[in-house]
């Protein structure tokens, strides 16, 4: 993706600590509070995510996985913390009844069009064709050329293997194929973090490879990602960092393989000895 | 048979094709305006406009539409003094838009429900994805919401207008000439009313036959389980 | 208050618009029961039929759902009447016989509101899973028994919500009969409000009465298909 010929002008070599360049951070997420009611989901949680990092989130049904995640585009508001993405701190107010809220729309939608998401139950638009569904957000959201829109889509249905069903409404379309469809929508607004939520728990068991097979390329690209997933395959070998999270508190975290191979905590130990057995 | 009066017969009962069809137009523009205004009041979530607005609706769905005809045009007649004093009398002494109104605002709670209905039907998750890209509430009205309430509200909403065509017929009690008023008359002074009920009967049978083949068309258009939509 | 003494007072109007009302009442009821009977020929002709009785069944039903219903009204009045006179002119008796407006509007009733019933029976009917009548023929049921003691009381319980709307539709569609006379509760209102120039007082409570009729039956079906939905509960 980045240009790689260079001109042989360039006599200057960059000594070798400045040619790896400082991680930019893409996702910071401190301190995140989240209650339901009387029920407090997210009791504290912090995040960090670097460009090219691919964070697996873990933890029991319940453990408050989906609210953290929903937390990052606002589909969820947190109580307190913070939540910067790409640099930028998502300002909050308080509304008369004591709920805060972002303060910002304009900066809400730039938000939600850099942090795309994925869906457990895929939640195309289903009064839309597949490539509709694709140049939706941005032609209208983002207000870009119809014409550039549609030829984006095309190459992105492409690589997710769906160019001929690109007239096709979602309701004819397997799972597997609606979920391809949706990483693609979520992929055309070109967001710098790409969330998904249990993206393969919807689908029959012979579908769940097409699509780890299509987030794994996305990995390899270098996309930030956040995943919350069952699949303990994905977590521990496509993924760089893994966060466990455990009654709304991070359990333990750290590099993936290394945390799979020696879990420091009882409860992650008998989390991967229950899902792997 | 006796043809010859089949046929005088059908071309008198046509010449009331055109009120009918106006009473019909008329009465489901107005009406439709009204069943936005209702479903808006409905969901405003203020108690002041949706407390109405529920009870509207259930004050006519509840009712005859006869009935809420009769208090129009003859009913309101108690307060012709008032309603001349405020140059409002020449309207509700005209039978045509007397009955206009009574079906407008009959079939406008009707079709109330029937938004309400369509709108409770968007799946959350397709709202919850307009969300996440970034769609603010009037956008996602107008590209998610909106054609996806439409089109599962589709059927009942043709049942409607059928019902409403129908529903032209009981103008003729308050003196409209439209095809019922014209058979009824004809009925009244020839005692034939089998060969003249048939032909009534024929030409609201092509009025419902072709509304609803034209809802077909509609909503074949709009269909979204078949494959190949229509290039974008 | 003079409105008062009007409804309430020893002669007041109350009375005959309360009667009114029940005939109101009974007129719907019967329609709903002679309904029910068309609507039952007319679903087992659509289930159940040949071809020809199917296609005929198809047409009857287009044709009730496209016609108002007064002109079916009108049909059966001045029709019924038309051949009543026809006969007693043929019996010797010269003149005009009206049929009995009850019968009439029954009739009228019943005959509008089959088509919907039979849509009602029809998909009730096919509600029952195909394994419950394979079952009932396995026990040895014969087709009458099996009919009352398997899919009567299944149908019924299925058809419970379509019927209630069904209901509401014969209840509004009544006031209608007032136009061959029958004195119901619009027709009650009516002559009241001639008598007595206040036609808007007179409406309005008949209106009323029409809104305490349809919400109290509609209530009474919600309670209906509770108690019906009870055994498929667990505890
Ligand atoms: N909108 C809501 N209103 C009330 N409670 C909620 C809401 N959303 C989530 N919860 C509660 O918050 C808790 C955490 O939910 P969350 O969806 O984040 O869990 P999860 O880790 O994603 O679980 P799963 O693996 O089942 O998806 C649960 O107890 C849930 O019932
Ligand atoms: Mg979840």
């Amino acid at each position: 993706m980045m240009a790689t010929t260079r001109p042989p002008l360039a006599l200057h070599i960059a000594p070798p600590t400045q040619r790896r360049p400082k991680p930019v951070e893409k996702i910071a997420l401190v301190k995140l509070r989240k209650s339901f009611g009387l029920i407090e989901v997210l009791k504290g949680v912090s995040l960090k995510a670097n460009e090219g990092d691919v964070v697996s989130i873990l933890g029991s049904s319940g453990s408050g996985k989906s609210t953290l995640l929903r937390c990052v585009n606002f589909l969820e508001t947190p109580d307190s913390g913070d939540v910067i993405l790409c640099g930028e701190h998502v300002r909050m107010r308080q509304r008369s009844d004591g709920r805060s809220v972002p303060a910002d729309p304009a900066q809400l939608t730039r938000v939600r069009t850099r942090a795309a998401m994925v869906f457990q139950s895929f939640n195309l638009w289903s009064h839309r064709t597949i490539l509709e569904n694709v140049i939706e957000a941005p032609v209208h959201v983002q207000g870009r050329p119809r014409k550039d829109c549609v030829e984006e889509a095309e190459a992105l249905l492409d690589k997710v293997g769906l160019a001929a069903k690109r007239h096709d409404y979602p309701a004819v379309l397997s799972g597997g194929q609606q979920q391809r469809a949706a990483i693609a929508r979520a992929l055309a607004t070109h967001p710098e973090v790409l969330l998904f939520d249990e993206p393969t728990s919807a689908l029959d068991p012979e579908l769940v490879g097409e699509v780890l097979k299509v987030m794994r390329g996305l990995a390899e690209e270098g996309r930030t990602m956040l995943v919350v997933t069952h699949e303990m395959g994905f977590a521990r070998h496509v993924s760089t960092r893994t966060l466990f999270l455990h009654q709304g508190l991070v359990e333990e975290e750290g590099p993936s393989e290394e945390m799979f191979a020696h879990p420091r905590t009882d409860r992650f130990r008998q989390f991967i000895k229950r899902a792997q057995p | 048979m006796d043809f010859a009066f089949l046929q005088t017969t059908l071309l008198t009962l046509l010449g009331g094709l055109p009120l009918t069809l106006e009473l019909a137009v008329s009465s489901i523009l107005l009406g439709g305006g009204g069943a936005l205004m209702l479903t808006l009041m409905q969901a405003s979530g203020s108690l002041l406009l949706s407390a109405p607005a529920r009870a509207y609706v259930f004050v006519f769905r509840g009712t005859p539409l006869l009935i809420q005809l009769f208090m129009i045009y003859y009913g309101l007649g108690q307060f012709r003094p008032t309603l001349q004093e405020l140059g409002l009398w020449s309207f509700f002494r005209d039978p045509y838009w007397c009955a206009v109104l009574a079906m407008a605002m009959n079939t406008a709670a009707y079709a109330s429900e029937i938004i309400r209905g369509g709108l409770g039907s968007v799946p959350p998750g397709a709202l919850e994805a307009a969300t996440a890209c970034g769609m603010r509430p009037l956008l996602r009205l107008r590209r998610v919401i909106l054609p996806l309430a439409i089109r599962q509200a589709l059927p009942a909403y043709s049942n409607e207008l059928i019902l409403m065509v129908k529903a032209t017929s009981l103008a003729s009690i308050i003196t409209m000439m439209e095809v019922t008023g014209l058979a009824s008359k004809m009925i009244a002074e020839t005692y034939r009313s089998i060969e003249i009920f048939a032909c009534a009967g024929l030409i609201y049978l092509a009025l419902t036959l072709i509304l609803t083949r034209a809802v077909l068309l509609l909503e074949w258009r709009l269909s979204t389980t078949r494959k190949n939509g229509t290039p974008a | 208050m003079p409105s008062f003494d009007l409804f309430l007072g020893p002669n007041g109007w109350g009375k005959p618009l309360l009667s009114a009302a029940l005939m109101t009442v009974a007129l719907s009821l019967s329609g709903l029961a002679v309904g029910a009977l068309f609507g039952a020929v007319l679903a087992h002709a659509r289930i159940g039929g040949g071809l020809v009785l199917r296609s005929l069944a198809d047409a009857v039903t287009t044709i009730l759902r496209g016609v108002p219903d007064l002109l079916v009204i009108y049909l059966f009045y001045f029709g019924g009447s038309g051949l009543l006179s026809w006969a007693g002119h043929a019996a010797g008796y010269d003149g005009f016989i009206g049929l009995p407006v009850f019968l009439t509007g029954t009739l009228a009733l019943g005959v509008v509101s089959a088509a919907y019933q039979a849509e009602v029976f029809r998909g009730a009917f096919n509600a029952i899973p195909r394994g419950q009548i394979e079952a009932a023929r396995a026990a040895g049921m014969r087709n009458v028994l099996m009919f009352r003691r398997i899919l009567v009381p299944q149908v019924l319980r299925h058809a419970l919500p379509g019927l209630g709307n069904v209901w509401q539709l014969i209840l509004k569609d009544s006031a209608l009969i007032s136009v061959i006379g029958l004195v119901e509760l619009l027709r009650a209102a009516q002559i009241g409000a001639g008598s007595t120039r206040q036609p808007f007082l007179f409406y309005s409570a008949a209106l009323v009465l029409y809104l305490v009729i349809t919400s109290v039956s509609g209530q009474v079906f919600r309670w209906a298909e509770t108690r019906s939905l009870r055994p498929f509960r667990r505890a």
